[in-house]
């Protein structure tokens, strides 16, 4: 690792009036071939190229971005980590994440602020209750620690929640310690810094216009910054991933819908944990800066102008009003939109497909973000190897011919 | 020190005692927080946000990025603007971020430390050792952060409005007023929406317009507003802040009821409106900004509008001789308010070059031998706590002189959040330095200041072109003025500091503590992007959205990268406009409102019999009733499920969805959307059904009674019958337009009772002496329509508990007379009331399935053995494709069986699953391979043990073979016997008896 | 928030309706003939472009009729609304102003906000 960060290089640099800081990455310009070619420099595209540097000795690799890094769901979800999901090949899949998660911060020498300050899925009836109990027990099988807590316990962690008074009761809720936060943006910049230093080409502000095949087989893309060739294309760019499989002649199950999320002014610590609820649909956290980070639900019709309907954001900030009365007083600050790619299953496509030498990690729905370490180390084997990884194997695409599908809807409207 | 402007007529005469942190002050009814500080000479009022550096009253808006303070009297309301809130009576106020005092607070050692705080520092520091970031490092972090403390005690209660309406002007300023005069009288319905109480925008606020068409501006306004109050077109909403800028002309304004007033507990104090308009004309003007200088965030330093608008709006000198730094020609104004209240500055600070000054301010400042630096700056300014001495950069010479205040002007900019937001382009204009509207996308138009357009003589020239797309006649504005007509200013951004140190800031983000310093390490790091570089250093996001400071820190940005600053270009700006109250987005849709309650006829009958409701959708559900006090539910589920078995019992049924389907080609439709077959069906028969999604999935069930091939009632679940029905009108009107079907639901238009247990028959004859309930006169799975009474009931024979039974529909009106009737007849049968816990466990003993717990949108027909449902001569219906794909004619697929404890006092519990082990280790690493899960578990009182339904892979073939099910919190799991899920009955004998 | 020009009702808030994705997919007449592959992509595959794009929409709180519309995906703008029995327009009577596949229109959408 050239660049050391610590307490030491910050006492440093404050000495040097920090002018002397060295740039994160280089901003180079992309060269006529690559081995491997990464379309999208989010969270998930720089994490792959890190890994294929780091684990798969792959050296001679360029991330190609749109804009800037981290500009897509990156640096615009709710930063929700969590793996307690109902289905064995989710729950491998996310707690994969969860695991490099937890060193992350080290591994990258780059602090990620990953909180594990525990996630809360709220039950409002009977059907929750039993969903939930469902999966707590699936989940402590697969090794996940989460648990069944009653009403008491949630008051002792969410003094603020109002689990009686309210239309749909607090019933209980599935609760995992592991869950959490981290920093969305630092994620990218991570990555990207240490991808950088292994000899990765992180080329922004350069747009791919097509990707070029010749019978079956990829050829390189066509970019706003001329043609690269390269044998190899994992495309990783959420919302826009469906329209550039078309350039391919790819056809995938995706769907982009806005998704929306706010945030409040900050206000000292009130809530320290994550909380998640499907029946009075909002989830909420608060930022280590203090703002409550506040997710909305998906809009119910396809669109590309990271924009949602305002009756979304009313319908959350009822929903949060409802859970936590006191937050009446405070006030939304931003709110914004992204788009996300959501696939028939609400589960994520890391996958080859016809195409020889093209990858696609898509379909990450509202969710993706949480996966960003797990999905970028197995979308780096599958592109090193030419064939899954066993934990990505089942989120292939002939699912859905087969009908193998994993459907994490299930109980759950939204599967964040 | 301050003095009072006896001129102002805003503010009234009658004082009002408000505190803030503990002390007790005078204000004028009609004050701000911040201008019934200044005139109490309170200049420090908060701590900022990192380095909680001492910070005043910088702006008099709502761009105001320091002055935030809390409303203890208003449930501890944080971070409310101090230049906008309103004082009243008995107002009880407190800084915020600090301990212990905000003289004295302790977290200003951050302010000592700052050297290391630089941009990014979180993401450098922190990582180690192990577990130091959970338990030690992110504690601290996190308690440090924030600002306000959280609201207490608190219950929303605002309202909503909706407008539909040809045009909204946003601001009724000098252009806004102006534009509205336009619409008097006109067939055009007009809103104009103004966020403070009085109109007038700058005329109001400035002494820059002397007479407008011969009047004073003051005159002007009255006459104006009396205008548009008599035409009946024209509305105007005050203290009305439009915040948000939706598409298709949508607009979301917010509207404070208790402006200055003490809000009445007992009535809505914020209307949220939200508003359709053809046309937006956006007229709410611009934004003085700032200068970065070396503490440039002490107390003391203000804008000089905004010092210049506490003058005329609120009657308040906030220092009578302030030291006045500008780069352009606007602060003329600020110079003759003072001059003409006989105070005088201190000095005049221009950036410009003498040459390009204007003649009169130069003539003025000689005049009243006020001390000028033309082509010179502010180097920076000292001071404990406050402004003391300010130091000018001349050339090569610096000039120390002492004030207490320091009034800014670094040019406007025009007010363009509300034009991005309706996703408008704007453009980098080079005259005024700053963004100003280009193309819009909706139909928005802008005027005045907004639009760039800083010359007030053009504006009427402005007016007149750009609403000449309405038919209206043409306004004249004859406009003189006290300033130049001609805008003119020099490009400064930021003055340079003389001697270099690591502690020295300037800041180009007060509300977030960001530096000029921070912006340039952040581009040396490599972010070189505007976007990365507010999230790098958080610059522009706090909850001023960086209002007076971000054109300034792009063209900061764009010097260093040497770039154009539209190369650079902006952050979006995100809705909304300013900070929005959450309790006024929620409006009146919560608590009680948040969702509908749908309550059956029986509703009162239930609540007199000790009915414990669950929520089943919207509905609210019988789940058990209490036969006493200290009843539990499993006791009480035990006893109704017994008494049942034994007797009778009746369930209200009502919630139930109930579709009719009627048409030509009714039986064809039916046959498409259902798995079975219905053609050889006869008539006045029923069915039990399933419909499936294309994937072959099971979406819903029900009940089908066929009355002809014409005519058929289909029963849905509870919560799926929207569902059912969307659905069903989603094939008939796309899929199949040429079959001629009509479907209707009937919900709400019948009562349903389903009654059963082995007594039925002779409570049924009792209710009904005329009806032959015989089991040939009224086998099961048919139905007959009667006269009873004033009505007509159907009644069906069908059961989900495996007894005899029967269902009565019969209208909302007569249903709970009937179900009284039933009652008394059943007295001596012992009937009771059951609620679904009961049903739940009695079909689970009879091996009935339940959506939504027996299937989870995994699970087909044929996992259920449910094959003899599947019409197998029908050629399509819904999902049958499907079914035959490689992984829905599995064999080991889950399958549908019944457990039964080896040892009959085990408990086996819902949501457990089956594995082959029997004990688990304490501590799972490696997951568990496991066969299934339970998906119904019940203790069964007519068996007197537990039992169970479980989705297991390969069921079907592992009947009779011993496993294990988990068990909550233990190691150890219970052994079971996989079995026949249909535990009582397996012969119907009950059931058809 | 969108507005919706419902072809019985007139112009309504997006909220009054539910969308139904690409519309002019049609049910396959005989399922059983058709590959696992092809009946696949006919359950979970619908076109997802960015610009002009054919979809319907039902007025759920109101008539409950469903209609078809074109719409910009890019912009949100919906240029036509016609009526499930009318016929599908060409897509030569709208302008698809999307230069490349992840390219933005000049105006009214995306992330920027200054014309160059």
């Amino acid at each position: 690792m050239k660049k050391k960060y610590s307490i030491a290089s910050i006492v440093k640099n404050s000495l040097s009036n920090n002018e002397n800081w060295g740039k994160m990455w280089r901003s180079p310009n992309p060269k006529k071939h690559y081995d491997v070619i990464i379309v999208g420099g989010g969270g998930h595209g720089l994490g792959t190229a890190y890994y294929l540097a780091k684990h798969h000795g792959i050296k001679n690799i360029a991330v190609i971005e749109k804009g800037w890094l981290g500009s897509g769901n990156t640096g615009r979800n709710t930063t929700i980590i969590r793996s307690n999901y109902l289905w064995d090949e989710s729950a491998y899949l996310y707690d994969h994440a969860v695991k490099l998660w937890e060193n992350l911060s080290e591994d990258l020498n780059y602090n990620m602020m990953f909180s594990q300050r525990g996630v809360l899925n709220l039950a409002h009836n009977e059907h929750d209750i039993k969903e939930i109990k469902r999966r707590v027990s699936a989940n402590r099988l697969n090794g996940l620690d989460t648990m069944w807590l009653d009403k008491n316990e949630i008051k002792d962690l969410v003094p603020i929640m109002n689990t009686d008074n309210l239309r749909y009761p607090v019933l209980g809720a599935a609760y995992q310690p592991r869950g959490g936060v981290a920093r969305h943006d630092a994620v990218a910049w991570g990555y990207a810094m240490r991808a950088d230093e292994l000899g990765v080409d992180i080329i922004q502000n350069c747009e791919v216009k097509g990707i070029k095949t010749d019978n079956y087989k990829v050829e390189g893309v066509e970019t706003t910054k001329g043609f690269i060739k390269s044998s190899k294309i994992g495309v990783v760019a959420s919302g826009h991933t469906s329209v550039l499989a078309a350039t391919a002649g790819v056809r995938l199950p995706l769907q982009s819908r806005p998704l929306q999320a706010l945030v409040s002014e900050p206000i000292k610590p009130v809530i320290n944990t994550v909380v998640m609820s499907n029946a009075v649909h909002a989830y909420v956290s608060q930022s280590d800066k203090g703002e409550l980070v506040i997710g909305a639900g998906t809009d119910g019709y396809n669109s590309f102008t990271q924009r949602g309907g305002y009756d979304v954001i009313e319908e959350t900030v009822r929903a949060i009003v409802e859970l936590y009365p006191i937050f009446g007083k405070m006030k939304m600050l931003r709110q914004w939109g992204g788009i996300v790619d959501i696939c028939p299953d609400a589960s994520p496509i890391i996958s080859k497909c016809d195409v020889e030498g093209l990858y696609f990690n898509c379909g990450w729905g509202t969710g993706g973000f949480k996966a960003t370490p797990g999905s970028a180390n197995v979308f780096a084997h599958t592109i090193a190897k030419d064939e899954p990884h066993k934990i990505n194997a089942p989120f292939d695409l002939s699912r859905f011919s087969e009908g193998r599908l994993i459907d994490e809807h299930g109980a759950a409207a939204v599967a964040h | 020190m301050s003095a009072i402007n006896n001129n102002c007529k805003y503010i009234s005469k009658k004082q009002v005692k408000i505190t803030f942190d503990g002390n007790t002050y005078q204000a004028y009814e009609g004050d701000t927080i911040a201008s019934a500080l200044l005139r109490n000479n309170i200049r420090l009022v908060g701590r900022s946000f990192k380095y909680h550096r001492p910070r005043g009253i910088y702006t008099c808006g709502i761009e105001e990025p320091n002055a935030l303070v809390q409303i203890i009297s208003e449930h501890n309301e944080p971070n409310t603007r101090a230049t906008i809130k309103r004082v009243y009576d008995g107002m009880e106020i407190t800084s915020q971020n600090r301990w212990p005092s905000l003289r004295y607070d302790f977290g200003a050692i951050n302010n000592i430390l700052s050297p290391i705080f630089s941009a990014g520092f979180y993401y450098k520091t922190f990582m180690g050792p192990k577990g130091f970031w959970k338990n030690l490092y992110e504690p601290l972090i996190r308690r440090s952060a924030g600002l306000g403390k959280p609201p207490k005690n608190f219950r929303s209660k605002s309202t909503h409005q909706y407008h539909n309406t040809d045009v909204v002007i946003i601001g009724a300023g000098l252009s806004g007023l102006a534009a509205a005069k336009k619409f008097i009288n006109t067939k055009y319905k007009v809103l104009l929406i103004e966020q403070d109480s009085y109109l007038g925008g700058v005329l109001k606020n400035s002494n820059k317009v002397k007479t407008i068409n011969g009047l004073t501006p003051q005159e002007w306004i009255s006459e104006t507003e009396e205008s548009i109050l008599n035409s009946k077109n024209i509305t105007i909403l005050k203290n009305t802040l439009v915040t948000t800028y939706n598409f298709t002309n949508h607009l979301i304004a917010l509207e404070d009821k208790f402006a200055g007033k003490k809000i009445d507990l007992n009535k809505s104090e914020l209307t949220l409106h939200k508003i359709r308009t053809s046309n937006t004309i956006i007229a709410n003007g611009h934004i003085e900004r700032f200068i970065s200088f070396r503490n440039n965030d002490l107390p003391g330093v203000m804008l000089a509008s905004s010092f210049e608008k506490y003058i005329h709006r609120y009657g308040v000198v906030p220092e009578k001789e302030p030291v006045i730094f500008t780069n352009n020609s606007s602060s003329l104004s600020l110079l003759k308010t003072l001059i003409n209240l006989g105070c005088k500055p201190k000095a005049y600070v221009d950036s410009r070059k003498k040459d390009n000054i204007e003649t009169e301010i130069k003539k003025i400042l000689k005049d009243k031998e006020i001390p000028f630096f033309s082509d010179a700056e502010i180097e920076g300014c000292d001071g404990n706590k406050k402004v003391e001495t300010i130091t000018i950069r001349q050339g090569k010479s610096f000039d120390k002189i002492k004030s207490s205040m320091l009034c800014v002007s670094g040019g406007y900019n025009p007010d363009i959040h509300l034009f991005t937001q309706s996703k408008g382009l704007v453009k980098w204009d080079k005259n005024i330095l700053s963004f100003k509207p280009d193309t819009p996308f909706q139909k928005t138009i802008t005027l005045g200041s907004t639009s760039g357009n800083y010359s007030f003589k053009k504006l009427c020239d402005e007016i007149n072109e750009k609403l000449s797309i309405f038919k209206t006649k043409k306004v004249s504005l004859d406009i003189n003025l006290n300033v130049p007509n001609k805008f003119s200013i020099k490009e400064l951004w930021e003055t340079k500091i003389k001697n270099k140190s690591n502690w020295a800031k300037s800041f180009i983000d007060l509300h977030n503590d960001v530096t000029t310093k921070d912006l340039k390490q952040a581009i040396t790091e490599g972010f070189d992007r505007i976007e990365h570089l507010k999230r790098y250093t958080t610059n522009s996001m706090g909850t001023d959205q960086g209002k007076i400071s971000s054109i300034n820190s792009l063209a900061i940005v764009s010097k260093i990268l040497k770039k154009e600053i539209s190369e650079v270009g902006t952050t979006t700006y995100r809705p909304p406009y300013a900070p929005l109250s959450f309790a006024a987005i929620a409006g009146r849709s919560t608590y009680e409102f948040y969702d509908p309650e749908r309550k059956t006829s029986i509703h009162s009958w239930h609540l007199k019999n000790n009915a414990v409701f669950e929520d089943v959708g919207q509905w609210k559900r019988p789940w058990y009733f209490k036969a006493s006090e200290n009843e539990t539910m499993h006791q009480a589920v035990q006893r109704e499920s017994k008494t049942l078995r034994e007797n009778a019992g009746i369930l209200d049924g009502s919630t139930l969805g109930k579709i009719e389907i009627k048409g030509r080609d009714a039986l064809e439709f039916m046959n498409l959307m259902y798995t079975n077959a219905f053609s050889k069906m006869k008539p006045m028969t029923s069915r039990y059904a399933m419909m499936l999604g294309e994937d072959g999935m099971i979406k819903d069930d029900g009940i089908i009674c066929k009355i002809s091939d014409q005519h058929f009632i289909a029963t849905t679940t509870s919560s799926g019958a929207p569902k059912v029905l969307a659905d069903m009108e989603e094939y008939l009107q796309t899929e199949w337009p040429h079959l001629q079907v009509y479907l209707n639901s009937i919900t709400e238009q019948f009562s349903t009772f389903n009654i059963s247990g082995p007594k039925t028959r002779e409570i049924m004859m009792r209710v009904f002496p005329d009806i032959d309930f015989s089991n040939d006169a009224f086998p099961f799975m048919t139905f007959k329509n009667f006269d009873y009474k004033e009505t007509k009931i159907r009644i069906m024979r069908a059961s989900f508990t495996g007894e005899l039974g029967y269902e009565i529909y019969i209208s909302p009106k007569f249903g709970l007379e009937l179900w009284e009737e039933i009652f008394s007849c059943g007295k001596e049968f012992n009937l009771i009331p059951y609620g679904t816990e009961t049903m739940h466990l009695l079909r689970a003993e009879k091996g009935y399935i339940v959506i939504g717990q027996e299937t989870d949108g995994t699970v087909t027909p044929i996992d259920l053995n449910y094959n003899w449902m599947i019409g197998k001569n029908k050629k399509d219906f819904i999902g049958k494709r499907s079914l035959s794909r490689p992984d829905t004619s599995r064999a080991d697929r889950k399958q549908l069986v019944g457990l039964s404890p080896i040892n009959k006092k085990d408990i086996i519990e819902e949501g457990q699953h089956i594995v082959e082990l029997n004990e688990l280790p304490k501590k799972i690493t490696d997951p568990i391979k496991y066969l299934g899960h339970v998906s119904s578990g019940y203790h069964s009182p007519n068996l007197n043990h537990s039992i169970g339904l479980a989705m297991i892979r390969g069921g079907k073939n592992l009947l009779g073979q011993k496993f294990f099910v988990t068990a909550t919190g233990k190691t150890k799991n219970i052994p079971v016997e996989i079995v026949n899920p249909v535990f009582i009955d397996p012969e119907n004998k009950r059931l058809t008896s | 928030m969108i507005l919706i020009k419902c072809p019985y009702c007139g112009e309504r808030d997006q909220s009054e309706f539910a969308n139904g994705g690409e519309a002019h997919v049609i049910r396959p007449k005989n399922p059983e003939s058709l590959s696992d592959k092809d009946w696949g992509e006919y359950v979970f595959y619908r076109n997802n472009p960015k610009g002009i794009f054919y979809e319907r929409w039902v007025h759920t709180h109101g008539c409950k009729k469903w209609f078809n519309a074109v719409r910009n995906t890019s912009t949100d703008q919906i240029l036509k609304v016609y009526k499930v029995n009318e016929k599908r327009p060409d897509l030569s009577e709208f302008q698809n102003t999307l230069k490349s596949p992840s390219g933005e229109p000049s105006v009214g959408s995306g992330n920027f906000a200054v014309k160059k």
